[in-house]
């Protein structure tokens, strides 16, 4: 039930955010989502502390991203990362087959291009929650048949 | 029963500080300071050479005269120090573990709480209520 | 780490224990050779002292070659003090015996040389139980030469002075070649070796006689060695501690037990011995044996001695470099938190090192010192082997890289209770930060230095010394993340440090730096604290520090420089930003009146290029930039300003003084300000200065004193402002001062742009009526005005605004230029410049003749008027106004209708108009004429740059009406040459009013009353017109240029003048743009036809009538002259009767009685300028009466055509007027 319930809030909050851009700027080509990208942040940032609770110390970035696909995505999906790949160089490719807030919509190219708008929160979530674990790095999603999802991730190193 | 505790941000400043004693404050944030020191000390070596100790709870930092100074670091980096009277032997060490343990789900609660901004003191009043009763070990 | 069974194996004692705790001692140390490098006597600098002194240190090690051939590799250790009890524990462990003596000295003469011996050899006798050598190193005066070396004084005097014992052979000094170049020598007496050398001798053999000295003591070290390794082990002594003694007296010697502690306490005694002597492998087979045997008889002190002597010597062949720093002074440039040594250790080393048996490895070391430190710690009395020996294990730890072990050795330190005096405390404390900070322990390094500060000035510290106090604070500052700098205190944006101990540590530093007497120094702390510090304290405590710190700055001042300490610290300054606390920063353009203008050059033609790329990117650059450079302009020697709002956040009023700009650029005269600031009340303040260069000015703050502390606030130092502000100076502009004669006005209204005036003048006309203002300029700069222009600027019309202001620009101009403190005058003519013809009225009103509409119609008229400020709207008076002056044009258009109306008719049948009937409208009895008189002016350096400023004076000028002319017709004059203007004048103003209307009649007008006047004016000659004649293409606007031309000339020949007796103002009317029908032009123009009409043989005169009787034959003969200059063709001359009904219709059905004989027409094909034609004819009348006799020519499509007729063709001219012609009976 509560599931439900999170993926309406979910898409009630993309069409405020939507919304909101639409106001603002009405021909402006590529949608805004940094505001959507900005709430997944901050709530990252929050769950990270609650969800590493009982958790051992992460022994490197690697632990860290298998925590992502496994216990974190569980408790935030309840399933797993299908795949998770990394050139150990500090690109992480994390592939959901049946990303939770796509799986509702059509399967296929239908609505391909409203795609975005329902992973930037994700995309938030995963920078927000590394952000609090001292992992800066860069989130960008791919979808190219839905409901299938690949979250890259780029970690910057200074 | 502890005589201090606080909550230290990622970048070592403090958030949170209480002590039995309000006088004696000052003295034991001197002291809980130094102790950062080696907290750091073991999160660094802690990949080298003692990484099968991957406790959050890192035991005692160091005693003094009459104190010993125990931490505990969160996966977010968030530092946990409790200072225990030295004189105090009953306590175990697996007591001082949960009573981290539930400093750090009341601080997780705590960042949950949508007017706390995360690495900004924590003011709240039911917190700073609720670290009293568990450093009192009631 | 320490034993729980604390101290339980000695009992409390008054024993001397080791009072003098080393902190200094490596693990290495154990195997050095302890050597005393002595300072003696007064005449050796401290620092030539210390110079020898470092360079003996580096003799650390030397090489020497046993009897058996091995080379034994000897270290040694210098030291400048020892005290004697020390030796006491060198049973314990050998290192800690004393056994060389080197003493350094400086001599004048003979007397200062035998003191120094003396003093050397009284050492050598403190130290005799462990001594094994020494050496005197005496400087003698640099130039020897002046002194022929002599021998035998000195050794007199030597034998004289000589007190010392006596039963010692004299011994020689050995420096055979350094006597003959001194005539002084040692005393008898003295019997160590002496190395003579000139103060600025380079000393080479220094090393040389070192190695020698450290050989000497060696062998007796090596003589020692062998003597105890040859001792049988049964029969060897007890070895003691020195607190030990009492605790043995009694016990059985003999025990078993004992046995075995004297045997295992020599065994370790050995180690000690074979370690110094540099046989490493050896001494580890003592040390080992030593263990086994001491653990088994539970001595546990010698035990840890043994371990220590274990961990020694395995240290020393795992890491032979650990060096101790030899200059002891503190290297800055390394980075906090201590480079962690390197171990360089090579392969090849560390295999020959795992061959040496019974050697640790390098984590036994630690365990192993540990082990010896618990055991110490079971003795009160062992307090200081045990301190040295967890500084040394901490060393150790800190080469192997285990800081947090090395932490733990540091941390017992604390803990072991020991009775130091507070010095030995403050070392203490010290050695251990300096260790913590090797091991990156900054916080715990700072930790320490604090608690060394607190010690120095401890209520139980005998020598208060506050110096030192201050400076250790000062270095435990990084530790606390508290920066000297207020600037990068705030650039850290997240606060890293604790601001509660900042606060109390910053509060120590002032404390500190009062008491050394530094005030300077704690005014600048305390500004610090308050300032970097404010956010964290509560109000109350901010109020307090800002009570304390001003009482500070009253002993001295605090001033925005650094302050160097005698260390070469630098303390960077502390500004007050925070008190007050400045909320605005504005700089404000000069007054309107005098800000800059440039000067416009007539835009050159750039070409087609009205926008390029590059203005784009520059558009779209500056908007997305803040905004730090204004877009105005400050002037040179101007008083510019700068607005500030400032509150002040203490509980007190708060007086800041001195309150100046910062600025950088040109050079900028900043005018101080003092302001004193109630309680939390933003508070406004404006700050003047002067720029006395031209150029580009930066603002970057303000200055303050308050509290007794200057500062300067820098807003890139502060939040919320730019980084600075920075404007444009220009040179310098001379500067006006503007008067006129004239009142000023009440109020301005209507103008939008009325800034930039500086005075104002007004002034009530009737119209027509003139006036002159002066306008006087004063010059009140130090720039003569070289540029002067006048406009004017209002909603006129331009050609109305020219009539009303007039003034010489040449005039001004021959002023110029108007040097400082001159002064120019302007004539500005003033001229209620109106409308006199009934213009207000329609064309409706006119044509069905009721004036008592007028009103309304104004009112109507008001939105059809060209406004477009609203403001303007809703002014009726306004409204009106414009509404009448763009009326006049309207008015033109339509003439044609309302002429016909006015001159088809004659005036008697225009209907009844009494003077009574004529009701003016009184709203619009006054309108208000607003105009700028804008003065802009410029000279010297400003006007080179292109700058100007501009004043303007505002003049309201209130147009009363004066008289008005509400109809009007032409009447032909009783000359051909003139014609009546006949004109219907109303007296608009209530006063009476006399009309001088040709320059010799004249006529009374009561107020509010009208008056028909004629007047004669000259017809329009043909020159005017000629043009119009001579083009012939033209079309429609020939009729309304040749209106134009007659209106112009009755507007230029008629001159209305009035005056109002009683208030004797005079004033005249024009009456231009008077409209004219064209039957009404015929009048006005000449005709270009002459005409001579003759009636039987007489010339007809103008209104000449002809009487006859009926049945008389009339001769007529007319002739015409073209007066064109051009030939007209087509001319068909006419000659034709009608009788007059007066009733509007004419009757020319005349066959009945009236005959023409001859041809009534005749027809001219061309008629050459200047040329005559003529026709004749005779006429017949029948019947007696009245007719008329219209003779006329035209040209030949005229008469077919009925429209109104233009230019030469088509029209036709008539003999005006029509002859009369009374036929009687």
């Amino acid at each position: 039930m509560d599931d439900t319930l999170f993926e309406f809030l979910h898409s009630e909050v993309v069409n405020y955010v939507v919304e909101g851009n639409n106001i603002l700027n009405k021909d402006n080509k590529d949608e805004d989502l940094s505001n959507l990208e900005y709430i997944g942040f901050s709530v990252g940032y929050k769950i990270i502390e609650r969800l590493t609770r009982e958790m051992a110390r992460f022994k490197d970035e690697l632990d860290m991203m298998k925590f992502v696909c496994t216990d974190f995505w569980s408790a935030i999906y309840k399933k797993q990362i299908d795949n998770l790949r990394t050139n150990h160089q500090g690109v992480y490719v994390l592939q959901d087959n049946g990303f939770k807030f796509l799986t509702k919509m059509s399967n296929g190219k239908q609505y391909l291009e409203l795609a975005p708008r329902y992973v930037a929160f994700t995309c938030g979530i995963i920078r927000g929650s590394l952000a609090n674990l001292g992992v800066n790095c860069l989130v960008t999603a791919e979808v190219q048949n839905m409901p299938a999802c690949k979250f890259h991730i780029q970690v910057q190193r200074t | 029963m502890a005589v201090c505790a606080a909550i230290i941000g990622k970048d070592n400043s403090p958030k949170y500080f209480t002590c039995l004693n309000p006088d004696e404050e000052l003295g034991f944030q001197y002291k809980v300071l130094s102790s950062l020191d080696v907290i750091e000390e073991k999160l660094n070596s802690g990949n080298k050479s003692v990484s099968d100790t991957r406790e959050l709870y890192l035991g005692m930092l160091y005693s003094l005269e009459k104190h010993k100074i125990y931490g505990y670091v969160s996966n977010t980096k968030i530092k946990f120090i409790i200072v225990i009277d030295s004189t105090n032997t009953s306590l175990r060490d697996n007591e001082i573990r949960s009573m981290f343990r539930k400093l750090h789900s009341i601080y997780a609660d705590n960042v949950c709480n949508p007017f706390y901004i995360p690495d900004e003191p924590i003011t709240s009043k039911s917190f700073d209520k609720s670290v009293k009763h568990i450093i009192s070990g009631i | 780490m320490r034993s729980s069974v604390s101290y339980i194996l000695s009992t409390t004692t008054s024993e001397p224990n080791m009072s003098h705790p080393d902190y200094e001692q490596f693990s290495h140390d154990h195997a050095a050779l302890l050597i005393l490098v002595k300072q003696i006597g007064s005449c050796l600098k401290t620092k030539t002292f210390n110079k020898f002194y470092e360079r003996i240190s580096k003799v650390n090690t030397v090489k020497i070659t046993d009897s058996t051939g091995q080379v034994r590799n000897i270290l040694i250790r210098y030291i400048k003090e020892h005290p004697v009890e020390n030796n006491d524990w060198g049973d314990f462990q050998t290192h800690r015996r004393l056994l060389g003596l080197i003493s350094l000295g400086r001599y004048d003469s003979q007397q200062e040389l035998n003191e120094i011996c003396r003093v050397h050899e009284s050492l050598k006798v403190k130290y005799t139980s462990t001594l094994f050598d020494s050496r005197c190193i005496l400087f003698g005066v640099n130039d020897e030469r002046e002194y022929p070396s002599d021998n035998s004084s000195p050794e007199e005097e030597s034998s004289s002075s000589s007190k010392l014992s006596v039963d010692e052979p004299v011994s020689e000094p050995k420096e055979s070649d350094s006597k003959p170049r001194d005539k002084f020598t040692t005393p008898t007496n003295f019997k160590a070796r002496a190395i003579f050398y000139n103060e600025a001798d380079p000393c080479t053999d220094l090393e040389n006689q070192l190695n020698e000295f450290i050989n000497s003591l060696f062998w007796v070290l090596e003589s020692k060695r062998l003597e105890r390794s040859r001792e049988k082990i049964e029969r060897v002594s007890l070895l003691l501690a020195p607190f030990e003694k009492k605790d043995f007296v009694g016990l059985d010697m003999d025990s078993r037990n004992n046995k075995k502690r004297c045997n295992g306490r020599m065994t370790k005694h050995l180690g000690d011995l074979y370690l110094q002597a540099g046989l490493l492998s050896e001494s580890l087979g003592y040390y080992h044996s030593a263990v086994e045997t001491l653990k088994s008889v539970n001595d546990w002190l010698w035990l840890g001695a043994a371990y220590e002597g274990l961990c020694a010597a395995s240290a020393l062949v795992w890491y032979p470099n650990i060096q101790r720093n030899v200059s002891l002074h503190r290297n800055a440039s390394l980075p906090e938190g201590s480079p962690k040594r390197s171990n360089s250790i090579s392969t090849p080393m560390e295999n020959t090192k795992r061959d040496i048996i019974n050697m640790l490895p390098p984590d036994e070391i630690s365990k192993r010192y540990r082990e010896a430190i618990i055991h110490y710690s079971k003795y009160q009395n062992a307090g200081i082997i045990e301190t040295e020996a967890s500084f040394k294990a901490a060393r150790i730890s800190v080469e192997q890289n285990h800081s947090l072990q090395a932490a733990s050795f540091l941390q017992n330190v604390v803990f072991i209770n020991l009775t130091l005096s507070e010095q030995e405390k403050i070392q203490r404390f010290e050695t251990l930060s300096d260790l913590y900070m090797e091991i990156g322990f900054i916080r715990k390094a700072a930790f320490c230095q604090r608690l060394a500060a607190t010690r120095h000035v401890s209520p139980q510290n005998p020598t208060p010394n506050w110096n030192k106090c201050y400076s250790l604070i000062l270095q435990s500052f990084p530790g606390h993340k508290i920066s000297l700098d207020p600037t990068e205190m705030s650039t850290i944006h997240s606060p890293c440090g604790w601001p509660s101990l900042q606060i109390q540590l910053l509060q120590e530093l002032v404390v500190a730096s009062k008491r050394m007497g530094h005030s300077a120094l704690a005014t600048r702390h305390m500004t610090f604290l308050l300032q970097t510090m404010w956010q964290h304290l509560s109000s109350s405590e901010q109020k307090e520090f800002a009570i304390q710190l001003q009482s500070l700055s009253s002993q001295c001042e605090g001033a925005p420089v650094p302050l160097v300490l005698d260390t070469g610290i630098v303390i960077p300054p502390a500004n007050l930003s925070n008190v007050p606390i400045c909320s605005g920063f504005n700089l404000r353009s000069l007054q309107p009146h005098l800000q800059p203008r440039k000067i416009e050059t007539f835009k050159r033609d750039l070409g087609p290029f009205l926008f390029t790329p590059i203005k784009f990117g520059t558009l779209e650059r500056s908007s997305s930039k803040p905004q730090s450079k204004m877009d105005f302009l400050w002037v040179e020697n101007d008083v510019c300003e700068v607005t500030l709002k400032l509150v002040n956040p203490l509980p007190f009023e708060l007086k800041v003084s001195n309150m100046r700009l910062l600025t950088s650029g040109v050079v900028f005269e900043s005018i101080p300000e003092t302001v004193v600031l109630p309680s939390d009340t933003p508070t406004s303040l404006t700050l003047n200065g002067t720029p006395k260069e031209s150029g580009e000015l930066e603002i970057q703050g303000y200055s303050t004193h308050t509290l007794g502390v200057k500062s300067n606030c820098r807003l890139r130092c502060m939040p919320n402002f730019l980084p600075c502000y920075s404007i444009e100076v220009i040179p310098v502009l001379p500067t006006m001062e503007i008067k006129t004669s004239l009142p000023q006005s009440a109020t301005f209204s209507s103008f939008q742009n009325f800034e930039n005036v500086v005075t104002s003048a007004s002034i009530s006309l009737y119209n027509g009526e003139s006036t002159e203002c002066t306008i006087t300029l004063t010059n009140n700069s130090h720039v003569p005005i070289e540029m002067l222009e006048v406009s004017i600027q209002s909603v006129l019309e331009l050609s109305l605004q020219d009539q009303i202001f007039k003034w010489s620009q040449e005039n001004l101009e021959s002023q110029l230029p108007l040097m400082p403190n001159g002064t120019a005058s302007l004539t500005l003519y003033l001229y209620s410049a109106a409308n006199f013809l009934a213009a207000g009225y329609g064309p409706n009103e006119l044509s069905s003749g009721v004036f008592g509409s007028s009103h309304g119609s104004s009112l109507m008229s008001m939105s059809a008027g060209p406004s477009s400020l609203p403001s303007r709207l809703n002014s009726p008076i306004y409204s009106a106004m414009g509404s009448s002056f763009h009326g006049t044009r309207r008015n033109e258009l339509n003439s044609s209708f309302r002429s016909s109306n006015s001159g088809q008719s004659s005036m008697t049948t225009t209907g009844y108009r009494s003077p009574g009937a004529l009701i003016l409208p009184q709203h619009a009895a006054s309108t208000v004429v607003e105009g700028q008189l804008q003065l802009r002016y410029s000279g010297g350096a400003g006007l080179r740059a292109g700058y100007c400023r501009s004043s303007s004076i505002f003049i309201t000028l209130e147009m009363l009406p004066s008289l008005q002319v509400t109809n009007w017709d032409v009447l032909p004059a009783e000359t051909s040459s003139q014609f009546y203007l006949v004109l219907d004048i109303a007296n608009m103003t209530s006063q009476e009013m006399e009309l001088y209307y040709t320059p010799t009649k004249h006529m009374l007008i009561e107020g509010h009353e009208s008056c028909r006047v004629p007047v004669p004016v000259n017809r329009c000659p043909l020159s005017k017109l000629t043009k119009l004649y001579m083009d012939q293409n033209s079309g429609m606007n020939n009729r309304l240029d040749l209106d134009k031309i007659c209106s112009d000339h009755i507007a230029n020949l008629v001159d209305l003048r009035w005056q109002l007796l009683s208030l004797n103002t005079r004033g005249k009317a024009t009456l231009k743009g008077i409209t004219l029908t064209p039957n009404m032009l015929d009048i006005v123009r000449m005709s270009p036809l002459n005409w001579e009409v003759s009636v039987n043989g007489d010339f007809l005169k103008p209104q000449e009538e002809i009487n006859c009787d009926a049945g008389d034959c009339l001769s007529v003969r007319i002739s015409i002259c073209n007066s064109l200059e051009k030939p007209l063709q087509h001319l068909i001359l006419s000659i034709q009767f009608y009788q007059d009904h007066r009733n509007g219709t004419h009757n020319y059905r005349l066959e009945t009685r009236v005959v023409i004989i001859g041809c009534a027409k005749k027809i001219l094909p061309v008629l050459e300028p200047q040329s005559k034609a003529w026709h004749a004819c005779n006429v017949l009348f029948l019947t007696p009466g009245q007719y008329k006799m219209d003779i006329q020519c035209s040209t030949s499509d005229a008469l077919s055509t009925n429209q109104p007729i233009l230019g030469p063709c088509g029209h036709s001219w008539r003999y005006i007027p029509a002859v009369d012609v009374n036929v009687h009976i």
